[in-house]
């Protein structure tokens, strides 16, 4: 197409944007930006809840980095050894040696089998934030030994219809519960503390010290995994190779990979769900422009079919429609950003409380662009169309309407 | 100048098929003011809607500056109307989302004038027409009559050698229809313009300097005017 062409299409596009219906126009400014809305939020909700997930993963479960025993090994042998070679890592804000075994937990009448894990208390609080987490009560000092926490879920209420999961039903903080281990040996703990993470998978756990479980187990420096913090979240699979540069030679996984069996089908399953609403947006999206620019030319059919008869080329007139679709789309998508960054802001100040934890949107930058791109080559097929279809039409006959 | 030679114009509705124009065979002069008359459905529009190549005939060819229009593809006829051929509509049909001065501009513009240029031309022809004071107006803010002449400001901006007007003075009264034919009289005595006006009142034949006369879709009657003659005299 020539200048000329073009300069005509920026002109005609340009007096139709000027002096064509305002209401029309502001109502397909709206509808494009609702559309976008639409198209950007369902995701950032999505990556919100992933976050969480995967921030709960790190911060309650796994730390960055996990340390597992030796194929064919059940422990990790000289524990203090190794994590004082782990501590010494740039980068390693501190480990925690764990061992985690089955175990019976009785209160009154009720009897559930759930995971118990020793910790060395202080270690812990560095690595995982579930000292932070104490609804009733305080977490565990590194001397104790008859205290013992457990997750909101395994205590349970009283009344049982309030329980998620089937629960030890109201176990308050100074109760007594008493612990069956894998080799037989039962101990009565007092509960010290009742935490809530959100977590379901850890809420539903307890927590003594080492030196308890080593006494019970009869165990000495031995951990069944040691859980790292560092100093940044997001570059755990270089520091693993810097980790083997330091001679650990136990297997190195991160929170990724330790997570990836139960969080990764979620986020899987969310993806396709993602993906499905996204298409379902669009598909609306574009019937809605579709419509939107079908009523225009055909309400134009007139003038687009003078315009042809004084000379002016079916291209042009197309392009014309195309730059309309084009402007409104950007002005759509600039009301839509508006709206979205007040929803995010609003949503960021006061959460949606989820189950699984508080979720806010996440604005992922490649995703809003790849909603942008998305939106404008739908909304200039969609626009395109019509258009076309107008402009094939026979000079009289559109004319005689 | 413009040559039709056999023109058939066959419309199907449905099963039915009506021949509009049966075989008509003209021959229109440079500079010559025609025209076309005859009862209502008798195909003088149909014919002037062939010449100014808006519609595609069943058959016969017609000549234009010795360019076969009729043969021409969808992109060629387009672009042959931007530059040799102004035409006039019976209702105006002027872009209602550009102002007076744009709508006689935007011929000049597609020929590839700049805008500033475009804009003289149309406030040139403008001002010819009467409505100088008028160029910034939206049409509706315009009479039948004034629209009529951007309308007509419009065919002739280009300058082109051929003007085609289908019953320009349908919807005016009878002052401004005055007005709208004293205009085409004077262009095409002063620019020495070629204009074919189909008309169907009897009392703008004073204007023509020939009038074909159709019936039925044939060619009933050719002539040249008295008031022609007398010009042509007084040209003597």
């Amino acid at each position: 197409m020539s200048s000329t062409s073009h300069r005509v299409s920026i002109f005609l596009a340009l007096r139709s944007l000027e002096r064509g219906n305002r209401f029309t126009l502001g109502l397909t400014v709206l509808i494009i930006g609702l559309v976008f809305v639409m198209l950007v939020f369902q995701p950032a909700l999505l990556a919100g809840i992933i976050q969480v997930e995967n921030n709960q993963i790190v911060d309650y479960m796994y730390g960055n980095i996990a340390i597992e025993p030796k194929e064919h090994h059940l422990y990790i042998e000289d524990v203090s050894y190794l994590t004082e070679k782990i501590n010494r890592i740039p980068g390693v804000v501190a480990s925690s040696p764990r061992y985690v075994t089955a175990a019976t937990f009785t209160y009154h009448d009720t009897t559930l089998g759930k995971t118990l894990t020793s910790v060395n208390p202080s270690d812990e609080a560095q690595v995982l934030t579930i000292p932070d987490k104490m609804i009733t009560g305080e977490y565990l000092s590194d001397g104790d030994r008859d205290q013992i926490v457990i997750g909101e879920l395994l205590a349970g209420h009283k009344d049982t219809s309030l329980d998620k999961l089937k629960s030890l039903g109201g176990v308050q903080v100074g109760d007594t519960i008493d612990v069956t281990f894998s080799n037989g040996v039962v101990r009565t703990y007092h509960v010290k503390g009742i935490f809530e993470t959100q977590s379901t998978t850890v809420d539903q756990t307890g927590f003594i010290t080492t030196k308890e479980m080593e006494s019970v187990m009869g165990l000495s420096d031995k951990a069944s995994i040691v859980l790292v913090k560092l100093s940044a979240t997001g570059n755990e699979n270089n520091f693993r190779t810097t980790m083997l540069s330091y001679g650990i030679q136990e297997p190195i996984k991160t929170w990724s990979e330790e997570g990836a069996g139960f969080v990764g089908d979620i986020n899987t399953s969310f993806s396709l769900i993602n993906t499905i609403m996204i298409v379902f947006s669009l598909v609306i999206g574009a019937i809605v422009i579709f419509i939107v620019i079908f009523i225009n030319t055909v309400n134009k059919r007139k003038q687009i079919a003078i315009m042809k008869a004084i000379g002016i080329k079916k291209e042009v007139i197309v392009n014309s429609y195309l730059l309309q679709v084009t402007c409104l789309c950007i002005a759509g998508i600039v009301i839509g950003l508006l709206m979205f960054d007040l929803i995010v802001y609003y949503l960021t100040t006061h959460p949606i409380r989820f189950p699984i934890g508080d979720i806010a949107p996440i604005i992922e930058p490649v995703r809003l662009l790849g909603s942008v791109i998305t939106l404008l080559v739908v909304s200039l097929i969609a626009g395109y169309i019509p258009a076309r279809k107008t402009v094939d039409e026979e000079i009289l006959d559109a004319m005689r309407g | 100048m413009i040559e039709v030679s056999g023109l058939k114009k066959i419309y199907r509705l449905g099963n039915v098929e009506v021949e509009a124009l049966k075989g008509i065979s003209i021959s229109i002069q440079r500079g010559e003011f025609v025209g076309i008359m005859g009862p209502s459905g008798s195909g003088k529009s149909t014919l002037l809607h062939q010449m100014a190549l808006l519609d595609m005939p069943s058959a016969g060819t017609i000549l234009i500056n010795t360019t076969d229009v009729s043969h021409l593809s969808d992109e060629e006829r387009t672009n042959f109307r931007l530059m040799n051929l102004g035409y006039v509509f019976q209702d105006y049909a002027l872009v209602s989302e550009l102002n007076v001065q744009e709508n006689v501009a935007l011929p000049a513009i597609m020929q590839g004038r700049s805008l500033a240029d475009s804009y003289a031309a149309a406030a040139s022809v403008l001002e010819k027409v009467g409505l100088a004071g008028r160029l910034n107006h939206l049409v509706y803010e315009l009479s039948g009559g004034e629209q009529q002449r951007v309308s007509i400001a419009r065919a002739l901006v280009n300058k082109p050698s051929i003007v085609l007007a289908d019953e320009p003075c349908a919807n005016l009264d009878t002052e401004n229809s005055w007005i709208v034919l004293e205009l085409f009289r004077a262009v095409n005595r002063d620019l020495g313009q070629t204009i074919v006006m189909v008309s169907h009142e009897p009392w703008h034949q004073e204007f023509f300097d020939r009038i074909i006369f159709i019936r039925d879709g044939l060619l009933d009657k050719d002539r040249m005017t008295r008031e022609h003659k007398e010009r042509t005299d007084e040209g003597l």
